[in-house]
């Protein structure tokens, strides 16, 4: 009896692209910066992202256009006015909650694009539209919703606090992608059923930097 | 009963597809806007474990090859590892997005397409896809540099192009497989193409031997022990078409795949010339590998069920049924491809 299998493996091969949950073509190392100020409320979040050498090839080969194989400052303004203006769509892959719900950020301003080593770098800062005070749980989440940059900080430090009040502690939290989809296992499936494109999957593997305050705050 | 189990079945598989294929297709664009991403599908589901797995490995090999590609600039060899990581990249990056797994798959469950011929399209639409690749980043770099024209415009251009020609591509398929049989339903013409599988599920094990041993048109079968009737090519729409089978391999293989044009561009830019152009070659044969592979599971599943429900007038209708769903899939991912894009 073949049928068996053979169904399996069309059942299998239906449901095939869901891997595409994607995977990233572009890596970026990041370092992020909470700046917290008087009164334990958080001013600003600072990001550093350095772009592999690979991405930052084809930036080069898109923006250059005196073709000096570099980037002047010009070119560089407009890689950061398009980069700028694509973020916006995906929240400048920011995602801060205070006790699991979503803060909202405000839209940079601006970025910096700066190009030395064949590397690109851009740099940005962001406030929270309204006033966040570290109390509970605060958790900065940066990963790009779309799987298509992955945005990496390779050490904890490069999640830093600065003015971090006496109440509060700092961890990064790095989630194990199994244990995540273990955890996950129920609310996943529930969450395709009632809306197969509304979960990101990003979401639970990102590392997280998460500030907790006791009691008092 | 028989019947019942099977409609559930095709139920459940058709709306496993759907779901997986054609639902938030949502970001075509790149989320720096910068380079383009390929569409991303929805990430949940009951085989999250296992498509994690295929991620991750994918990943690494993508970083391993871009990490040989750095050593390469910096003088060191390594050649050979980066047409072994490319291959393997190949291999992981097509059991995840992209459409030409979906599109060669649902064309060969439309067609009568003989598995070895299905296996030689992947192959062709992937090497095709690898050389629009190269073609576009060498005009980019030659031609269009300085220009304009970015790489991301020329990307979109093609992808957009490739969708369209999908959905053209699926409309016409549709067209050849409901109309006849509609016109048939009512009386007019005759019904054809009631190819292979139905035509002749007789009780021996018969869609195995389509891989295992090859004979022309008409040659009879030694393992079968009899001459059985043509072969399913000449049965089918008037014969194997090539010409649909180049629409169905050229609207895949123009949306260049985005890692390819990376690597490319770094390639280009540190001189690494042929090392560029093999490391895109190798993910295309990956790339073929694993779309042979998942097209002719589709194609063993549909004839197991054609069996499985007898040669009676139920496997004609199963059998007309994935036929027609297979042309409405092509048709139907075009459209949703194309409404992301655009």
């Amino acid at each position: 009896m073949q049928t068996l299998p053979a169904l399996l493996a069309a059942g299998f091969l239906c449901a095939a692209p869901l891997s595409a949950y994607g995977h990233p073509h572009v890596f970026a190392e990041a370092s992020l910066e909470v700046v917290v100020g008087a009164g334990g409320k958080v001013d600003s979040l600072g990001h550093v992202w350095r772009f592999d050498d690979l991405f930052s090839s084809t930036v080069l080969f898109e923006f250059d256009k005196n073709k000096d194989l570099k980037l002047d400052e010009d070119e560089l303004r407009s890689v950061a006015e398009t980069v700028h203006g694509s973020l916006a769509e995906f929240d400048y892959f920011q995602f801060v909650t205070h006790d699991g719900k979503e803060v909202k950020m405000r839209a940079p301003v601006h970025l910096v694009a700066t190009f030395d080593d064949n590397m690109l770098t851009i740099m940005f800062e962001s406030q929270p539209e309204q006033e966040l005070k570290l109390d509970g749980k605060v958790d900065f989440g940066v990963y790009d919703p779309t799987f298509y940059t992955a945005i990496d900080f390779t050490e904890d430090e490069l999640m830093m606090v600065q003015g971090l009040p006496a109440a509060c502690t700092r961890a990064v939290i790095r989630p194990d992608p199994d244990e995540a989809i273990a955890q996950n296992q129920q609310t996943l499936t529930e969450a395709f059923f009632n809306d197969p494109m509304g979960t990101d999957m990003s979401k639970i593997f990102a590392t997280r930097l998460e500030i907790s305050c006791g009691g008092q705050g | 009963m028989k019947k019942t189990t099977v409609r559930i079945v095709f139920g459940l598989l058709a709306a496993t597809y759907v779901l997986t294929h054609f639902l938030g297709h949502a970001h075509a664009q790149s989320s720096l806007g910068i380079g383009a991403n390929e569409a991303v599908l929805p990430s949940t589901g009951m085989f999250a474990g296992l498509l994690n797995w295929i991620n991750v490995h994918q990943q690494q090999f993508y970083r391993a090859l871009t990490g040989s590609l750095k050593s390469m600039r910096d003088g060191g060899g390594g050649q050979w590892l980066l047409v072994a990581l490319s291959f393997a990249y190949g291999v992981f990056h097509a059991a995840g997005p992209g459409h030409g797994k979906a599109v060669i798959s649902s064309y060969m469950l439309a067609n009568e397409v003989a598995l070895r011929r299905g296996v030689l399209l992947s192959f062709i639409s992937a090497l095709l896809q690898a050389v629009t690749a190269i073609l576009v980043m060498t005009l980019v770099y030659f031609v269009l540099r300085g220009t304009a024209i970015s790489m991301t415009d020329a990307t979109r251009f093609l992808e957009i192009a490739s969708y369209a020609m999908v959905t053209a591509f699926g409309l016409w398929l549709l067209w050849q497989k409901a109309v006849p049989r509609l016109a048939g339903a009512f009386g007019m013409g005759r019904a054809h193409s009631l190819s292979a599988a139905a035509a002749h599920a007789h009780h021996h094990d018969h869609a195995e031997h389509h891989h295992h041993h090859a004979h022309g048109p008409s040659e009879v079968c030694s393992s079968c022990g009899h001459s059985h009737a043509p072969d399913p090519a000449l049965l089918s729409t008037p014969a194997f078409n090539w010409r649909s089978a180049w629409a169905a391999v050229t609207a895949v293989g123009l949306r260049p795949c985005t890692g390819a044009l990376i690597v490319l561009s770094f390639a280009f830019l540190n001189g690494l010339w042929v090392a560029g152009v093999v490391s895109v070659l190798a993910m295309a044969v990956g790339t073929a590998l694993t779309v042979s592979l998942l097209a002719v599971l589709a194609v063993s599943a549909k004839n197991v069920a054609v069996r499985f429900a007898g040669d009676g007038r139920m496997g004609n209708r199963i059998h007309a049924a994935i036929e027609i769903g297979g042309a409405a899939l092509v048709f139907l991912l075009g459209v949703t491809l194309l409404a992301a894009t655009i």
